[in-house]
């Protein structure tokens, strides 16, 4: 008996390895194969990269911040701070990070400063090479006094060579070596200028520092852990509001946060992909359902029991997912490769284990994708009746909804929270997508209707091909969402890239500023004023800024969000603040401060392009201490006028009441303050200014040699901005790529599989055609256009959505009136149209290519 | 005929003329070989030797295209599964052969030929939104719309049951007999054969005129034969 048994069950492992062997053979199981091969690999390499690049960055310990402690603040530490420290016998160093202009003859370079004290770094390790031609880097600590070590990139670009000697400020100072590795290197490097490191005795030199300059001080410290946790409660008390303490953990904790959010994001968008994938894998599997009915059939008419059956497609399935699983890790792991490679030369990922996680999560998307979209038609197969051998067998059922499509739609929320963590986010973007899709569909239904209507005076090619739209039209609709969401995306990215941005720059009126001058020293205002007056050149005039916190609202203390203020961009003049605009949504978060130091000014009069809108602005001679507030901050902090608002400058706090409220222009690229307060207030604090101008082209080289005079005064060229934002949409837009290229193979795959599930009606079709005497012309024709028609429809609705995202990113990013981009709709068009058209003649290139003969013998 | 490398012979060497205006059935049981005559009579399939002249137009000498362009100017078709294209309305799909054919007034022509056929309230049904007999009165409609010369009729009742076939049969010969069309129709139901003014028999392979008809139709049980599945 169990001799049987063992026999029985040999025999439908055996069948059902012929099984899959034959099927793989004959194509059958492609689709489902490459789909699953598709969605593996994608969640691998995603996880399995940003696992590598979170683990290099974080966990290379004490490193990052090249101390125990850091104590990081805009002014000189208190003297005792030092001396409790070397009470303590801790070890400490000094930084100072600025941004300031490099001069080498006529060339200048907008660069980030480090000036360190000898002592730095206290842990990790400052690498540098003194020559282009070494090959081993070596450990070094701070530069000799009159000498720098710059980033390769410095070199290039102000045209130096290693010995020669650059200006910083009003410092001659020699390059002696370039700088391979900083241990506490800041990550927004990436999207600012190069950095230079000097000793912080020859800081003294270079006059840079100016009471008011925007100056970043860090006091690193380093020792032994009873020792640093003793003074770390000693000092904790005493820093106030301005001051940020903190470990490696928390700064890498911020860090690891973006990380994570990165991650987030990437996840969640290729999602879209998996979920094409996952739907390629549905339409597959029910054709295979409906191809394998008789199969089963004559296999139970033929007497094998339900449980056989059910062993045999079972095991036939699990080995297909095994195996599409398995190709799936190495082509993911392959791909990681690749990114870890692309990424070396700003992060060695060399070290960086490969954890379990990518593993698990890529092998559970893969299961349920094989298993949660194909248990339906997979489950009614194996029910196949016997009886249908007599009756014959349903071909194409209409789908209905119904119970069985509630294990996708788990299987779609449970990705999703995998990949985000948060069920309410996951129960939102499921019903969201779930949303958009029904008015995709909807809109589609109805361009494919509305195209047969026309078509039917649009020749007999396009008219059929028309009408097998419509008549597809709830099968097209999947591609028809796919692809409207890949050419949006490709859209987007080239009018993100080649139109918002010099639109933007384009609709500012003549005489505009482009120039931004910083840390101006009050005797420096004169000439400078007396040049622009000279010269004719329009500006803005000199404005003081202070740096201070908003402290309190009405007595109450204001809460900061645990934000690392170094990965802000800096926002001391107006150009910076469209940066701010840009971040306006993420600040809408409402916060009771304003969680950083802000840029503050007196003015006697209201500035231009500035309306008040509530309250009074002040006299003259008003000396009574007052503040003027702009009106959305005030709106988002709730403050009102008689409020009275707490500031800190430095070590300094006083209190002033709102008198008024103001509406500013941001766009307007003018310098603007949020908080504008009378003279009295900030009178007595030593400051430095600032001023825009507006220079023409003709007039530029006679302001740089000018300006060549006065190092210490920073020129920020609007052109340079503007290249920094570029390159930050530069790197969101190859992010946005990566998902396009996967909607694009998950959506060619779910076309492909809709094609193969109508082959045997387009067959049909086809024979009928040629019987009453169609030309081969035609028929190919009506195909062509069919699935051009597809891919134009699909443009179509996505360049009305592009339109669509276009015009929110310019009325709340950007701040400018809307515009249409009726160019890149024909690009949308076009590009569906070919894409589609392609893949779909591509994949009914078999049945183009049957003889007339052929298909009439087949369909008679 | 070549299948794989074993050659089938499907048709012994036959003789056969249809003339204008006359009605020929081509009689035989199942596999005999007559749907394949009709194929190669109607141009849809190639003889692998002789001559077939439609119109004095030698087709075994022409290529797919210009076959397709004799049967679009030539030739109308009735079927057993009527072959109505599934995305096109009923009168999307009687006017198809006249647009193949660049005819004018296609629409007009089909519109008057869907209500001779009694379908003039279903202009615009969908063929899955007809029953059998309505959809082979659409083919029907098809199949004279661009009055053809000839009109080929493949076993046009055998999906039907005998009231509707009975039906479809008088739908045919009352058109036939008022557009004065060629008909030539494949069947093994002897009282639709016996409509018909000429009659031949298929037996495997081999052709023979049946000269006494009425005698032949009385020995036939149409419900008999019925039963008998078709292998086209």
């Amino acid at each position: 008996m169990s001799n049987l048994n063992s026999k029985a069950s040999s025999m439908w492992f055996a069948q059902s390895l012929r099984l899959l062997h034959h099927e793989l053979r004959r194509g059958e199981l492609t689709i489902i194969f490459l789909a699953i091969v598709l969605a593996v690999a994608t969640v691998f390499s995603l996880t399995g990269f940003s696992g590598q690049i979170k683990h290099a960055i974080v966990a290379n310990s004490t490193n990052t911040i090249g101390a125990d402690r850091v104590l990081r603040m805009s002014s000189e530490i208190d003297p005792s701070f030092i001396k409790k420290s070397q009470e303590l016998s801790l070890k400490s160093a000094r930084k100072i990070e600025t941004e300031s202009m490099a001069f080498a003859g006529d060339n200048m370079l907008l660069s980030e400063l480090d000036a360190v004290s000898d002592t730095y770094p206290l842990r990790g390790e400052l690498r540098i090479k003194t020559s282009l031609t070494q090959t081993e880097s070596m450990v070094a600590s701070a530069p000799k006094v009159g000498s720098v070590w710059v980033e390769p990139s410095v070199l290039s670009r102000l045209n130096v060579n290693i010995g020669d000697t650059i200006e910083i400020g009003l410092a001659p100072l020699k390059i002696a070596g370039i700088v391979t590795d900083i241990p506490d290197r800041s990550y927004r490097a990436f999207i600012a200028g190069p950095t230079v490191i000097l000793n912080i005795a020859d800081m003294p030199k270079t006059e840079l520092i100016q009471p008011g300059s925007r100056i970043t001080y860090k006091y690193l410290f380093a020792g032994e852990t009873d020792a640093i946790e003793t003074f770390e409660t000693w000092i904790k008390p005493q820093i106030n509001e301005s001051q940020r303490w903190y470990d490696a953990k928390a700064a890498q904790n911020r860090l690891s946060r973006i990380l994570d959010t990165a991650e987030k994001f990437l996840s969640l968008a290729s999602m879209l992909g998996i979920v094409l994938a996952a739907v390629a894998v549905a339409v597959a599997s029910r054709r295979y359902g409906q191809r394998h009915q008789s199969t089963v059939s004559v296999f139970k008419a033929l007497g094998a029991s339900i449980s056989h059956v059910r062993k045999l497609y079972c095991l036939h399935w699990t080995l297909l997912s095994c195996l599409s699983i398995a190709t799936g890790l190495v082509v993911g792991y392959g791909l990681m490769l690749l990114g870890v490679n692309a990424i070396a030369s700003y992060l060695s990922l060399a070290d960086a284990p490969l954890t379990l996680v990518p593993f698990l999560t890529a092998i559970f998307t893969g299961l349920l994708c094989a298993i949660a979209f194909a248990i339906h038609p997979i489950m009614t197969l194996v029910q196949s009746s016997p009886l249908n051998v007599i009756r014959g067998f349903s071909q194409n059922k209409v789908a209905r909804f119904g119970w069985h499509q509630l294990p996708p739609l788990l299987a779609l929320f449970l990705l999703l929270f995998i990949f985000s963590q948060d069920l309410v986010m996951s129960a939102a973007l499921l019903l969201g997508g779930i949303f958009v899709s029904f008015i995709l569909l909807l809109f589609g239904r109805g361009l494919m209707s509305a195209g047969r209507s026309v078509g039917t005076k649009a020749g007999k090619s396009w008219h059929l091909a028309l009408a097998n739209l419509k008549r597809r039209a709830s099968e097209n609709s999947v591609q028809l969402v796919s692809f409207t969401i890949a050419i949006k995306l490709l859209l987007l990215i080239t009018v993100m890239k080649s139109s918002i941005l010099s639109e933007w720059e384009q609709q500012f009126p003549e005489g505009t500023p482009n120039h931004y001058l910083i840390n101006i020293s009050e005797e420096q205002i004169a000439p400078l004023k007396q040049f622009v007056e000279q010269h004719d050149i329009a500006n803005q005039g000199f404005y003081h800024v202070y740096r201070g916190r908003l402290s309190a609202i009405n007595g109450i203390k204001t809460v900061d969000e645990e934000k690392d203020d170094s990965q802000e961009p800096s926002e001391a003049t107006s150009a910076s603040k469209e940066k701010q605009a840009t971040k306006k949504a993420e600040q809408q978060k409402s916060r009771q401060g304003m969680g950083r130091e802000l840029g503050l000014t007196w003015r006697t009069e209201l500035p231009e392009e500035n309306e008040i809108i509530a309250g009074q602005w002040w006299q003259v001679d008003d000396d009574k201490p007052q503040v003027s507030i702009e009106s959305n901050i005030a709106e988002r902090l709730e403050i009102n006028l008689g409020d009275d608002l707490t500031f800190t400058l430095g070590s300094d706090e006083f209190t002033v009441p709102v008198t008024s409220i103001r509406q500013v222009n941001w766009q307007s690229r003018q310098l603007n303050f949020i908080m504008v307060f009378n003279q009295s207030v900030l009178e007595q604090f030593p400051t430095t200014s600032i001023s825009a101008w507006s220079i023409s082209d003709q007039d530029r080289d006679r302001v740089y040699r000018f300006m060549a005079d006065f190092p210490t005064i920073t020129l920020m060229d609007f052109a340079a901005i503007m290249e920094q934002l570029n390159n930050i949409i530069e790197q969101v837009s190859v992010a946005i790529q990566l998902i396009l290229i996967l909607v694009v193979l998950a959506g060619s795959l779910v076309l492909i599989a809709q094609v193969q599930a109508s082959m045997e009606e387009r067959e049909r079709e086809l024979a009928i055609l040629r019987t009453l005497g169609a030309s081969g012309k035609l028929l190919r024709n009506s195909i062509l256009y069919e699935f051009v028609a597809l891919g134009a429809i699909a443009g179509l609705m996505a360049s009305i959505g592009m339109e669509i995202a276009v015009y929110i990113l310019q009325s709340q990013v950007f701040n400018m009136p809307g515009s249409f981009h009726f160019q890149y709709w024909l690009v949308g068009i076009g590009a569906g149209a070919f894409f589609v058209g392609s893949i779909g003649m591509l994949s009914c290139w078999r049945l183009l290519n049957l003889s007339s003969v052929t298909l009439i013998r087949r369909t008679m | 005929m070549q299948v794989e490398d074993k050659t089938l012979e499907l048709l012994q060497p036959l003789n056969l003329t249809v003339t204008a205006g006359e009605s020929l059935a081509i009689v035989g049981s199942s596999g005999s070989g007559k749907t394949t005559l009709l194929s190669i009579l109607a141009g849809l399939d190639l003889p692998s030797s002789g001559q077939v002249y439609l119109k004095n137009q030698p087709l075994h000498q022409f290529n797919e295209e210009q076959r397709s362009q004799v049967r679009a100017q030539h030739v109308g078709f009735i079927f057993q599964q009527f072959l109505l294209i599934n995305s096109l309305t009923a009168l999307e799909n009687v006017m198809l052969p006249a647009e193949l054919a660049n005819l004018p007034d296609a629409q007009a022509r089909g519109e008057a030929l869907l209500s001779q056929v009694g379908l003039a309230d279903r202009l615009d049904h969908y063929p899955s939104q007809l029953s059998g007999g309505e959809q082979q009165r659409v083919a029907i409609a098809r199949a004279f719309i661009s009055k053809p010369d000839i009109l080929f009729a493949d076993e046009p009742t055998g999906n039907l049951d005998s009231k509707t076939g009975q039906h479809i049969t008088d739908l045919i010969f009352d058109l036939n007999a008022k557009e004065g069309t060629t008909l030539v129709l494949v069947t093994h139901d002897a009282k639709l054969a016996a409509r018909c003014q000429r009659q031949v028999e298929m037996d495997s392979g081999v052709l023979t005129e049946r000269l006494d008809v009425a005698a032949q139709t009385t020995q036939h049980s149409p419900e008999a034969e019925t039963l008998v599945p078709q292998v086209g």
